[in-house]
């Protein structure tokens, strides 16, 4: 079989002289009609440079093709596109081979109406203006699984929901049926549930028309449940390349070998007690289980947590409604344990921590925090028990002071309480350095020296400067790339098994919930709809929207790949409600020992 | 349409305040209009008769809510210096300046834009620095500098245009744009230096959103890539800007207007503040406020239309 493309030894660079930095160093693969080749790989490894650059769009961000061709294969013979001129490739894109990119949020011009955006390509490669491109435009909503197509056409980007805006993006990259389908992170941006459907409208797609599609993702369970072949990279070079059940279950290259290891999978704590680290290349010990104490101590209860945010409007800026931010929240977190809140975006699990550490302030409710309601606390009393809970960030890279040395970000929290002073404090902050296995030289440094997983250590350095008993930890892996992730995960781990820590741990991610959790809470709609131990949640979940999170999580293994056809899930509705609504409280049922489930209607 | 009402309701509350200061302000300063009307040798006797026959003497609020009822039902009193009515003499002076004032937006704008545009496109590239470089030379030179060089130039040495002189353009179109063209370019050129970078600024922004490289990936024209789809989305901050802009023009055509002899409202203004003509000074200072703002309406209105986005919220 001829492939659609062949590339062989691309060499692909940014800037000039002695700024060059070289994104792609040698980079040969091809991609066979009807196939999906997933190209996987961390920040830097050069994956998205190397789409970019088949579609030549590498020159309009500053990179260079210095080496190496790009072989498409047609029914007109064979190009080479490293080679084509500005209209040959103009007449490529969006007719031979679409693309679709990460952002849905940004990836529509918010001016033009969907229509506009998907006729443009209906227009330029095929002629067809007015009627026709209309109806074909319609078609392709239709194709794409778009609810309403024909009050679409007309709407606005900003009137869509993200998994809706990457649906017209997919049907603007479908419009003229190209050969070969480049998605560059299409699903990395969204929540899990829309992710399933995205994955499973392309997968349909690549099956109705036969096209091929290179897929680009750092997502090593993605990669299972899609991929054909699998194109590993690491640093500008493909370091091994093969069918994905191969590069699972026996790979070969030490960076495959490392980064299948550091990639938590869902499913692989069944039947294990407690929480333990991942088992990372190098490491010798088997990782040792955090187990909880024998007597469970209280730290924290939180009793009927309600958060709402007003919303002004009208030409006086009147408070004429409440987002429903959280609703009515209790539970319960023990010293030395760790609590998970999951849930996908909007469902007011980071309100949830916030409104605790009263960064934002909740409405009503309790948080007792060793026996001091913090919600209660006058501002006085707040500082002083804010040094028993810190907080860790996401963004490791906004989370620091850009013109402050790394020593005083950490030594400020002991500053200002005033627990440390003099050469006291320089040894209480080198001993946190150490603590997070930084080293000490560091100490000097600015926070742009640092890699992304340094920093979010720095992050927890100052957390742990105070010694504090909880630490809300919201989404702070969710940024790194997946090695660093699982050092930083185990870290923490470790942490807490040392230092008899909790942490109150907010993610989207389940799998990483299910490696690092004693507890799980899932939210939706700002309450939480299932709560329980680990195994019970993730093993026996019961609450409709739990079992939909459970099923549209994709599993790090090819040989667990889901069959699901058609997803379309639910629209979450809207937290947004008139000041005269009165919410329900929650109201749970006992389905096993510390397991509870909301009751739906 | 909440936002429409917004603006416009916020555009009524800041000519109330405009209208208390410009009183509050005038009535502050010393003098009063019986002494510029009477000269300061005057008797004291009759002096005082003429602030009780002008009702200078009764509080403020009643002096403010009379000059508010006279503005708004079109007496604006009489001007000391000019000895006519007020509102005639500023209708005719707004015209006159308008014609400036929409000349030189229309001028900067088409060349900033290209320009801005054009620099974006090859940023950091010698077409930027020549962009930048000659925005940089407009900005910092002030407008009567680059009055006094069209004078030389195109009236002295060219003799294309006229260098002093108003033309009403219901009497003379050709005429009045004509003679408006000199002061216009010189206002312009200012003006266009901070639209050009406000244009490069907001098109690079732009062009480095997603849906740029996604308009590319459709196989589109770069032509239509940067116009269509970047331009698109620039020009609302360019024109809010230009809209801002029009306050800074009210402040520069007094300038400019007395370099080239133009009798506009800033020309007006400046007679009335040398004269102490208070009446017509709170009359002009106002109207150019007013005018001011109702720019800024416009292109709060023009959002509406440019930005689907703020149609629906």
């Amino acid at each position: 079989m001829t492939p659609i493309i062949n590339i062989e030894k691309l060499r692909v660079t940014f800037g000039k002289g002695d700024e060059e930095v070289t994104a792609v160093k040698d980079v040969s693969f091809s991609i066979n009609p009807g196939e999906t080749v997933c190209i996987v790989g961390e920040s830097g490894s050069g994956k998205s440079v190397t789409s970019l650059s088949l579609m030549r769009l590498v020159e309009f961000g500053g990179g260079t093709i210095v080496d190496g061709r790009m072989t498409l294969a047609g029914e007109n013979g064979a190009i080479d596109l490293a080679q084509a001129d500005a209209d040959t490739m103009r007449d490529i894109r969006g007719d031979e081979m679409g693309m679709i990119f990460q952002e849905p949020m940004t990836s529509l011009n918010p001016v033009f109406t969907i229509e506009r955006q998907l006729t443009d390509g209906l227009r330029v490669h095929r002629g067809l203006t007015g009627q026709a491109a209309t109806k074909r435009a319609l078609q392709l909503l239709k194709e794409v699984r778009i609810p309403e197509p024909e009050r679409r056409l007309k709407q606005y980007p900003h009137e869509l929901s993200g998994g809706m805006r990457q649906r017209v993006v997919i049907a603007i990259a479908m419009a003229c049926h190209p050969r070969l389908l480049i998605a560059d992170e299409p699903t990395t941006a969204l929540d899990v549930t829309i992710q399933a459907e995205i994955l499973a409208l392309i997968n349909q797609l690549k099956r109705e028309t036969g096209m091929a599609v290179m897929f680009i993702t750092h997502d090593m369970a993605v990669v299972a449940q899609i991929a054909d072949r699998v194109v590993v990279m690491y640093r500008g070079d493909v370091v091994e390349e093969g069918p994905v059940e191969e590069i699972f279950a026996n790979p070969k290259a030490e960076y495959t070998k490392a980064l299948l290891a550091a990639v938590p999978r869902l499913g692989e704590m069944r039947g294990k007690a407690a929480p333990e680290p991942l088992r990372l290349v190098g490491d010798t010990a088997p990782p040792k289980p955090i187990t909880p104490r024998e007597t469970p101590e209280l730290l924290l209860e939180v009793r009927n947590l309600t958060t709402y945010f007003p919303v002004k409007g009208g030409p006086l800026r009147r408070h004429v409604a409440n987002v429903h931010a959280v609703e009515d929240v209790s539970f319960t977190l023990n010293k030395g344990e760790t609590l998970s809140l999951v849930g996908e975006s909007g469902c007011g699990k980071s309100s949830c921590g916030r409104s605790i550490l009263r960064l934002v302030e909740p409405t009503s409710g309790s948080a007792i925090l060793d026996r001091k309601d913090v919600l209660a606390a006058s501002h006085r009393d707040l500082r002083i028990l804010r040094r028993d809970m810190q907080m860790i960030f996401q963004d490791p890279f906004a989370s620091l002071n850009p013109y402050m040395r790394l020593s005083a970000q950490v030594a400020e929290p002991l500053r200002n309480f005033d627990l440390a002073r003099g050469s006291e404090l320089q040894d209480r902050v080198a001993a946190l350095f150490d603590r997070v296995e930084l080293p000490r030289a560091y100490m000097r440094r600015f926070p742009h020296e640092l890699s992304g997983g340094q920093r979010q250590r720095i992050a927890i350095a100052r957390a742990l400067s105070v010694s504090p008993k909880l630490i809300i930890a919201d989404e702070a892996v969710s940024a790194l790339d997946v090695s660093v992730q699982a050092q930083v995960l185990n870290l923490m781990m470790e942490l807490q098994a040392d230092l008899g820590l909790s942490f109150l741990f907010i993610s989207h991610d389940m799998a990483v919930v299910e490696r690092v959790s004693h507890n799980v809470a899932v939210m939706y709609l700002g309450r939480i709809v299932e709560i329980g131990p680990r195994a019970a949640v993730f093993e026996n979940p019961q609450h409709s929207y739990t079992k939909s999170l459970m099923l549209a999580v994709p599993i790090a293994n090819p040989r667990d790949r889901k069959q699901i056809g058609d997803l379309n899930f639910k629209p979450i509705p809207s937290p947004m409600h008139p000041l005269s609504y009165t919410p329900e409280p929650s109201r749970y049922d006992t389905v096993g020992p510390g397991h509870l489930v909301l009751r739906e209607g | 349409m909440a936002y429409i009402i917004n603006r416009v309701l916020s555009v009524l509350l800041t000519l109330f305040l405009i209208s208390v200061i410009t009183f509050a302000v005038t009535n502050i300063l010393p003098g009063d209009v019986a002494m510029m009307i009477m000269g300061t040798q005057s008797n004291p006797e009759a002096l005082a008769g003429l602030r009780e026959s002008l009702g200078l003497n009764d509080p403020l609020i009643v002096q403010y809510g009379r000059w508010i009822g006279g503005l708004l039902t079109g007496d604006w009193g009489h001007s000391l210096v000019f000895r006519e009515p007020i509102a005639p003499l500023i209708a005719q002076k707004v015209v006159a300046s308008g014609v400036i004032v929409v000349m030189s937006m229309t001028i900067a704008l088409l060349f900033a834009i290209p320009l801005g545009v054009w620099a974006a496109i090859h940023r950091d590239r010698w077409q930027d620095s020549t962009a930048s470089t000659s925005a940089l030379v407009g900005v910092s030179l002030p407008d009567f500098f680059w009055g006094i060089m069209l004078i030389l130039l195109f009236a002295r040495a060219l003799g294309w245009f006229p260098s002093s002189g108003f033309v009403h353009p219901a009497d003379d179109l050709l005429g009045a744009i004509r003679h408006a063209f000199l002061p216009s370019l010189a206002l312009g050129l200012g003006l266009m230096a901070h639209l050009t970078r406000m244009t490069r600024s907001t098109m690079i922004g732009i062009m480095q959103q997603e849906f740029i490289r996604v308009a590319r990936a459709k196989g589109l024209a770069e032509r239509e890539v940067v116009w269509s789809y970047g331009l698109r989305n620039a020009i609302g901050p360019v024109l809010t800007v230009a809209g801002l802009q029009v306050g800074y023009l009210f402040g520069s055509i007094i300038v400019v207007e007395s370099l080239f002899n133009y009798t506009g409202m800033g020309w007006l203004t400046y007679q009335a503040l040398l004269n102490r003509d208070i009446p017509l000074i709170q009359s002009s200072v106002f109207v150019i406020a007013a005018v001011v703002m109702l720019t800024n309406l416009l292109v709060d209105l023009l959002y509406v239309v440019i930005d689907p986005r703020i149609r629906l919220s």
